[in-house]
């Protein structure tokens, strides 16, 4: 499942005010994207799966309004629920130990009561309602693939040295986690996303692919292939630069959130 | 803080993210002196005038400098850095052996707890790739061979394997064409008509006598280790010795290769020569390796990537600064030792009321939510102490004491349960074992009086049996020096003639044993409880302490033999290596399983009213067993103390009967095991010296803060009564399969026995 293009939904570009800000309903998914993660990470969870909770609980605002279900609770089903579609399962009962840490730090766990029982229940509830509403369509396509074998490919040909002295993959990497803030996953194919990480990651470390100017194409746009349906000669057109700038400028957008989001 | 990582940057973006970063890092104090020597004109202009036309370019990226500038102290940080994956760059080599081992640790690190499904996955993966190999990125970029023959000397390193095709071979060498490389970088080199030479000295010669070139022809394909490189006139030296490589590499074969064996990459892109108008993305979605379930494990750690610890430049999801506190595993810890609390809590109401067995089961509910739980252990531990089941207790209270070594009440327990079970030990002659648990006990606690003062009668005790003994006096004053001194004429080639016997008639399991009790402490105790096999049905306790009797009655018939056996077991009795025997046959295992089974028995058969009722029976009952011993004693009394050793012959012809039958030793060992418990129980009942007395008094005033304490002897008998139901329903079955072997007189005995017996079980219930 991916994306069909950019627009339909999400957040991000199209839901910043005139002044630049952002809806502050972005600011809201920001704020449980980020519980999501480190929730993820206090779950032990790798990388593709948080990914994909952050995906679920994406696509499920895509069509729901943020005021009618409690986010956090969605949040709290996605991780469950990602747990199942990622293979690897989480159990319900640590999802609420973590996140009622999270809600209140400091605090013991709970007991294992009847209103342990209760979050639980809605917890499963709700996982529910999110795959209804989702259509049962809860695997994604990630940009994690697309874009280790990118890296790969790249450093092959990039010198080694350089290689080794620029963290290019761990950036990428963890410019890839991050956009998973916003809705940036839903707007643009995987494969796009995977190379913007790396040309952001590139460019922030002043690294430059060798006789990229000498090159007939630049390497992105070898990589990416034509879309389905379109003919070969014209599958330059399908990424360009401009793609690239608007995912950069909208992962560098959910960075400012960062700073502005306690 | 990374300056050159920093300085690179710079140079690439130009001032202007010079003087961002110096505004939003200022308050950095890292960033303040180094951008304060960046900004010092003897070295900002370089860095500026370097690439003015650069800057020119990159107008349009202003955005980017911002979020460099504001993330600079996370993207410069030393600890960003990846892992440098020296090793992982081997794994291109598409090697059997090597993806073999690749994976095996890509399964053993992600793939133990998931599908098996995947099983297969892998083993289709261990004969294809296990990512996507690709075809080096330059074909696809169709950069001119100019500038891809320049970066290739430019990269290429000592060490690198190259794989060539033999050329020309002269007398001072071969020279090759590279067609691919086999580590390091891999490029697309087949075009570049790079040339390498193996010299004369680096070609190991294949016999002991010749050309070592003879062996080579043109056109082999070679793969060889550079040597020397020549960067400025373009000039390579390989070696055919893989001293040339690197150690990680060093496994790996030089010389002639088949074209199998030839790098994946090479191969790939060598159909995409064939075929140009394949894509990228189409050859990547087409290989097998894509699909690869662990193809993103694999590839992490190819590129050094950490998921344990994921990278974000999110301030907030720096995971170092989260609490170990807040992860899932200690807060279920925590949580789970909390309810485990609550269990152990409710079980301990339950054992104030006297409902043991309810408190049992709470208390290893607990143990089964918290594994380690310290409070359940101890609770539990004292309730089997309670119950008399003396090792089990011990055992808890040791893991309770290991896992929290300052527990106040887990020491004290188990300083009383030590003593207490020496004191059992005592009583069954055991004194050697005896005296080390007391001994153990001291060391716990140095100022516990009671294994003191226990410690130090025994001392004296065994001291004045030593006397005895070594006078040999025939005189019988009490049971346990009766059956150390009641005859000690036999010699020690009888001992071993008996030990040796012994050892042929119960196969391995007695000879671990055996050897296990020539160290004779504590630890052989212990173990004896797992060496027994569990008889399959337990119940039969009091059944074969009957069957017991009957082979008694059977044994006088062979008087002859009998007093030889009888000399051999007195003689054993004697040395204190021996006087372990009938202990090894069950008399130390009885207790703990025979609570515990009757336990189990109880809560299954759903009397939960039992407890209270056996204790309302339970002064009268103990009566009538008392009298029941004495009467079923009464039969073999004549003999004295006498009885105990016919026990051992017992149990050794039995054993004889069953060695060569197959079918019937599954269930002899029971049976003989318990032969042993009843000859204990015998010895106990008749054992009334002051000593014990005095020993038992102290011991239950220890444990009165535990409750209700009984004597460990009634609690047995206690079990007995309430298990007989059950021995009695499987009477059948064990008695079948002695039935076979006996006298139809002795079997009615036998069954006059039980009737009596079963009557007596039953009164107190009724």
């Amino acid at each position: 499942m991916e994306a069909s293009g950019p627009g339909t939904c999400g957040g991000g570009a199209e839901t910043r005010g005139s002044e630049g800000r952002l809806a502050p309903e972005s600011r809201v998914h920001f704020r449980v994207t980020r519980f999501i993660m480190e929730a993820g990470i206090k779950l032990g969870m790798r990388s593709i799966p948080i990914a994909t909770a952050c995906t679920i609980y994406h696509k499920f605002f895509c069509e729901i309004n943020l005021d009618a279900y409690d986010p956090y609770l969605v949040a709290m089903s996605s991780l469950y629920l990602a747990g199942k579609v990622e293979e690897q399962h989480l159990r319900t009962r640590d999802i609420i130990n973590v996140s009622n840490r999270y809600f209140h730090p400091g605090s013991d766990p709970l007991e294992l009561d009847s209103r342990f029982w209760e979050i639980r229940d809605s917890i499963v509830q709700c996982e529910l309602l999110v795959l209804r509403v989702l259509r049962f369509q809860v695997s994604f396509q990630h940009p994690h693939k697309y874009l280790l074998h990118y890296l790969v490919s790249l450093k092959n040909w990039l010198n080694r040295y350089s290689w080794q002295r620029t963290p290019v993959s761990v950036t990428a990497w963890a410019l890839l986690q991050d956009s998973y803030h916003g809705g940036l996953c839903l707007r643009f194919r995987a494969q796009h996303i995977a190379v913007a990480v790396i040309h952001l990651a590139l460019q922030a470390y002043g690294v430059e692919v060798p006789a990229e100017a000498e090159a007939e194409k630049p390497w992105w746009q070898l990589i990416v292939p034509p879309r389905p349906g379109m003919r070969f000669h014209v599958f330059s057109e399908d990424l360009t630069k401009p793609t690239i700038d608007n995912i950069v400028s909208d992962l560098i957008q959910i960075y400012t959130m960062d700073t502005e989001i306690p | 803080m990374d300056r050159d990582l920093l300085r690179q940057s710079l140079n690439f973006h130009g001032p202007s993210l010079l003087s961002l970063l110096r505004s939003e890092q200022q308050d950095n104090p890292h960033f303040r002196s180094l951008l304060g020597s960046v900004a010092d004109p003897a070295r900002g202009p370089p860095g500026q005038q370097q690439f003015p036309g650069r800057k020119e370019r990159r107008v349009d990226n202003i955005e980017i400098q911002k979020f460099i500038s504001k993330k600079a102290d996370l993207l410069f940080a030393l600890s960003w850095k990846s892992d440098a994956p020296t090793t992982a760059e081997v794994s291109e080599d598409n090697d059997g052996v090597f993806s073999l081992k690749i994976v095996a640790f890509w399964f053993n690190s992600t793939l133990m707890k998931q599908n098996t499904e995947l099983l297969l996955v892998i083993l289709l993966l261990i004969f294809s790739d296990y990512y996507a190999v690709m075809p080096p990125l330059e074909q696809f970029m169709e950069i001119p061979t100019m500038d891809r023959r320049e970066l290739f000397f430019r990269d290429i390193e000592r060490g690198d394997i190259v794989i060539g095709r033999i050329s020309s071979i002269r007398e001072f060498g071969f020279f090759m064409v590279l067609i691919c490389l086999g580590s390091g970088i891999m490029r697309d080199i087949s075009h570049l008509e790079i040339t390498a030479l193996c010299p004369l000295r680096d070609v190991p010669s294949i016999s002991n006598h010749g050309d070592p070139l003879s062996y080579y022809q043109t056109g082999d394909i070679i793969r060889a280790g550079i040597k020397d490189i020549d960067r400025y006139h373009e000039k390579l030296a390989v070696s055919l010795y893989s001293s040339s490589l690197p150690p990680h590499l060093s496994g790996i074969k030089l010389g002639v290769i088949s074209s199998e064996e030839l790098p994946l990459y090479y191969r790939k892109s060598v159909e995409l020569n064939s075929n140009s108008l394949e894509s990228y993305e189409n050859i990547m979605q087409s290989s097998l390796g894509f699909v690869n379930p662990g193809v993103v494990e694999f590839l992490l750690g190819k590129l050094g990537i950490d998921e344990s610890n994921p990278p974000s430049l999110m301030r907030g999801l720096q995971s170092k600064n989260f609490s170990e506190d807040d992860f899932a595993s200690a807060l279920r810890k925590k949580q789970s030792a909390s309810w485990a609390l609550k269990c152990v809590k409710i079980g301990v109401d339950y054992f104030k009321v006297g409902r043991h067995v309810d408190a049992m089961n709470e208390y290893n509910k607990a143990l089964e939510i918290d594994k380690q739980n310290v409070e359940a252990l101890v609770a539990r531990g004292a309730l089997y102490a309670t119950k008399g089941s003396l090792n089990k207790a011990i055992e808890d209270f040791e893991l309770a004491l290991e896992n929290c070594p300052t527990h106040r009440n887990a020491r004290k327990y188990l300083c009383q349960t030590l003593v207490e079970r020496g004191g059992q030990l005592e009583e069954e002659e055991k004194f050697l074992n005896a005296e080390s648990y007391y001994k153990k006990a001291l060391a716990l606690d140095e100022t516990f009086k009671d294994a003191e003062d226990a410690l130090q009668k025994l001392h004296v005790y065994m001291q004045k049996k030593r006397r005895k003994s070594t006078s040999s006096s025939s005189s019988v004053s009490s049971a346990d020096e009766s059956l150390s001194s009641s005859s000690s004429s036999s010699s020690s080639g009888h001992r071993r003639h008996k030990k040796h016997k012994r050892n042929r008639s119960e196969s391995s399991r007695s000879s671990k044993r055996h050897s296990a009790k020539a160290s004779s402490n504590q630890i052989d105790q212990n173990k004896k409880d797992e060496c027994f096999p569990v008889p399959a049905n337990t119940s039969a306790s009091f059944l074969n302490q009957k069957q017991e009797v009957e082979k008694l009655l059977e044994k006088q018939d062979r008087l002859p033999y009998q007093k030889k056996q009888v000399k051999e077991k007195d003689k054993c009795s004697f040395s204190s290596s021996s006087v372990e025997i009938p202990d090894d046959f069950g008399g130390r295992s009885e207790d703990p399983r025979d609570f515990y089974d009757s336990y189990k028995t109880q809560a299954g058969s759903s009397r939960t009213e039992k407890p209270y009722k056996s204790e309302r029976h339970f002064s009268s009952r103990r009566d009538s067993s008392d009298s029941f011993y004495r009467n079923s004693e009464d039969k073999v009394k004549m003999y004295g103390y006498r009885r105990f050793e016919k026990d051992t012959e017992g149990r050794k012809e039995h054993y004889r009967k069953w060695e060569p039958g197959s079918t019937r030793h599954a269930t002899s060992p029971a049976s003989s095991d318990y032969s042993w418990k009843s000859g204990e129980k015998y010895k106990k009942s008749t054992y009334s010296g002051s000593r014990d007395l005095s020993r038992h008094e102290q011991r239950y005033q220890l444990n009165k803060n535990q409750g209700e304490y009984e004597r460990e002897g009634n609690y047995e008998e206690d079990i007995k009564t309430e298990i007989q139901g059950e021995g009695l329903n499987s009477k059948d079955h064990s008695e079948g399969g002695v039935k076979k072997n006996l006298p139809q007189n002795l079997l009615n005995i036998f069954n006059q026995i039980a009737a009596f017996e079963k009557e007596k079980g039953n009164k107190p219930k009724n």
